[in-house]
């Protein structure tokens, strides 16, 4: 019986490999952000005047509430909200962007464009985006 | 010894025979739900256009009629909606996901999830992948000197894409505390530099740059800044 269960157990095994094989080039709509790119609600708030807030969300949700002083940059109207962003920008500062749960790769393409296309650097996703913060509001 | 050998035997024929059936009814379990013509689709829109839609389509190839329970994408900038919400066995009909494009660059994989009530195949998760052309490539959108520095020209190369003819770029307005110059480098190419009349104080300054092809408008910015935090940063443009 135990032969049994174990032989099983690796037939079954074998299509699973199978299609990892074969769908190993498959696309992922999910970017992996590296934890030396994200920061916490924690530590964002304790670098207070130093960091610049940037939501990344739709301008409706923006509308809607947003973290104290945020700034608004998203991808829908990036070269006219980039303009307000840059002349706020300073060099010293950290850039700490979020979004929602429900769009949270918003701010992962919203921090990847500040860090290539302006190349400033100290650029961090915040981790648990707009919903963690309103929980540690 | 030959007892142990046909005693292996056994077990392995048993287990071939019950792993055939298992796999057997599996399959006749699978018969029942959607079929799709593709689960991936690529759009490559043309510079300029608004979004970029999708269009999955289905078969119910089972013998029971599907329900499609939601629709959920993984972005806000994409929106998708079954055509028909009880799919009755042999119709057809489609999923359409809509992405907007915005001012979005480069290749963007969007996922849509389409839950049903197919117990088998409960959650179909499909792609749509969209390469959007940029006609003007820039780098970087931002040049910047620290107070002090010596006030020396920077550059920003523009580069435009292969199927987005420019002979000109505009960058705009004229600002006092910068000056601009562009230079056509040939085959689509301009160098754009930048330089700060002078350093002493924090000065900002953000343009506009366009192309003759275009009516798309791109930022450009160029700052002075103190490398302390200081609010007393003119912006002009």
């Amino acid at each position: 019986m135990l032969k049994q269960t174990v032989a099983l157990i690796l037939l079954a095994f074998l299509p699973a490999i199978g299609e990892a094989i074969y769908y190993r080039h498959k696309v992922s709509w999910q970017s992996p952000v590296p934890p030396s790119e994200t920061v916490t609600v924690d530590l964002a708030r304790s670098w207070g005047d130093n960091a610049i807030w940037v939501d990344a969300r739709p301008d409706n949700e923006f509308e809607r509430d947003h973290v104290p002083g945020a700034i608004r940059l998203n991808e829908d109207r990036w070269n006219e909200l980039l303009g307000p962003f840059l002349a706020t920008w300073s060099p010293e500062k950290k850039i700490v962007v979020y979004c929602s749960t429900q769009s949270c790769n918003l701010a992962i393409e919203v921090a990847r464009r500040l860090r290539n296309e302006a190349q400033i650097k100290d650029v961090f996703v915040l981790q648990g985006g707009w919903e963690e913060w309103l929980k540690k509001k | 010894m030959e007892k142990a050998g046909l005693s292996c035997t056994i077990v392995l024929v048993k287990t071939t025979i019950i792993a055939f059936t298992l796999s057997i009814l599996l399959c006749v379990g699978a018969r029942a739900g959607l079929t799709w013509e593709q689960t991936q689709i690529e759009l490559h829109p043309a510079v300029g256009d608004k979004e970029a839609v999708g269009h999955f389509k289905y078969k119910n190839t089972g013998d029971r009629p599907v329900r499609i329970k939601s629709v959920r994408t993984s972005c806000g900038c994409t929106a998708a909606q079954s055509q028909k919400e009880a799919i009755a066995p042999g119709d057809t009909g489609e999923v359409t996901a809509t992405f907007k494009i915005g001012d979005r660059t480069g290749t963007q994989v969007k996922g849509v999830t389409v839950e049903t009530d197919d117990r088998v195949h409960s959650n179909i998760a499909l792609v749509l992948k969209t390469v959007i052309a940029q006609p003007l490539e820039i780098q970087p959108v931002l040049v910047y000197w620290q107070t002090g520095e010596e006030p020396k020209a920077k550059s920003i190369s523009v580069k435009a894409a292969k199927d987005f003819p420019v002979k000109e770029i505009n960058i705009t307005p004229v600002n006092q505390n910068f000056e601009t110059k562009i230079t056509k480098m040939g085959n689509g190419e301009f160098k754009i530099d930048i330089q700060p009349r002078d350093t002493a104080r924090p000065i900002a300054a953000v343009f506009t740059l366009q192309a003759d092809a275009s009516p798309k408008k791109f930022t450009v910015g160029a700052r002075v800044a103190n490398l302390a935090p200081s609010k007393a940063t003119a912006v002009q443009q």
